[in-house]
């Protein structure tokens, strides 16, 4: 069973990752994770699957969707429409 | 001429125009929606723009708005399946506690996320519910905090909170899968203790 150390570790864990804790708990966990090897390689798989979704998520829109939206506002808004 | 703020207005919400259609496909999973569905959200967010207070956050606004426009127009039309998982904060809180993997095998799955491509990422986020791609991909790809990510979904943020543990969860679970159907992991088989009991190690 892991030590309670740990449990707060991994409960703890995305939280972490996602860089939404108190500074003190920051560092209670990085202090964790430089000593508990099991944890650490928990944080690091998880790290690296959320560099992989943020590497693999951004597309760009097709071309002439920019000129249809611009379009679509101009015509609601006869004031700009004429440039 | 139209005013300065209305003019700002416009090109600052169309800077955001690429990662609102990112996000659009990740809702829709169809390109001709997605397209739709952005225009939709500028159509909507240009038509209540004085609703918008300058100095706030344009971006979570601009994602409230095409999450609102997608759950009215889109969500109906793709009949998803309703989620059955239950989301308890409970839940997570003791899976999370479960898994503290060998080294080994950590390490082993640690060198197959290496070897997955770009379209099994995408896969594997693409297949999970609704709530929980979104979360993640709110939360992974555009950076937003769980506060953020509360407003943007209408949701509290303990719910937030839940989705993305638990869609993590699903995430990993799916690049195991892949990884083990090319070889590049083994699963490990489900243990059963001393009672017959399923162990999830």
């Amino acid at each position: 069973m892991p030590k309670p150390e740990c449990e707060e570790a991994l409960d703890r864990l995305f939280e972490y990752i996602d860089h939404e804790l108190p500074e003190e708990e920051i560092h209670r966990i990085g202090e964790h994770l430089k000593e508990c090897p099991p944890c650490e390689a928990e944080h690091k798989i998880n790290e690296k699957i959320k560099r992989l979704v943020n590497r693999t998520g951004h597309d760009v829109a097709p071309e002439d969707l920019r000129d249809r939206i611009l379009m679509t506002i101009r015509a609601a808004r006869p004031d700009v429409g004429g440039n | 001429m139209t005013d300065t703020t209305d003019f700002d207005f416009e090109a600052e919400a169309l800077g955001y125009m690429d990662q609102l259609y990112a996000a659009a496909l990740r809702m829709t999973r169809n390109g001709a929606d997605a397209e739709d569905l952005v225009q939709e959200t500028f159509a909507k967010a240009f038509a209540g723009r004085d609703k918008f207070t300058p100095g706030t956050n344009l971006k979570a606004w601009l994602y409230r708005i095409q999450t609102n426009a997608f759950i009215n127009t889109y969500r109906k039309k793709q009949r998803e399946p309703k989620r059955s998982d239950a989301e308890t904060v409970e839940d997570w809180q003791l899976a999370a506690a479960a898994e503290h993997t060998s080294s080994g095998l950590a390490s082993a799955e640690d060198s197959a996320l290496d070897a997955l491509g770009d379209d099994e990422i995408r896969r594997a986020l693409s297949e999970l519910s609704e709530d929980f791609r979104m979360a993640v991909y709110l939360s992974d790809v555009e950076g937003f905090a769980y506060k953020e990510i509360a407003q943007i979904m209408d949701t509290p943020v303990g719910t937030v909170m839940s989705r993305l543990h638990r869609g993590r969860k699903l995430l990993r679970e799916k690049l195991r899968d892949y990884a083990a159907e090319r070889g590049l992991y083994e699963r490990t088989p489900v243990k059963k203790d001393e009672d017959g009991g399923v162990c999830r190690a």
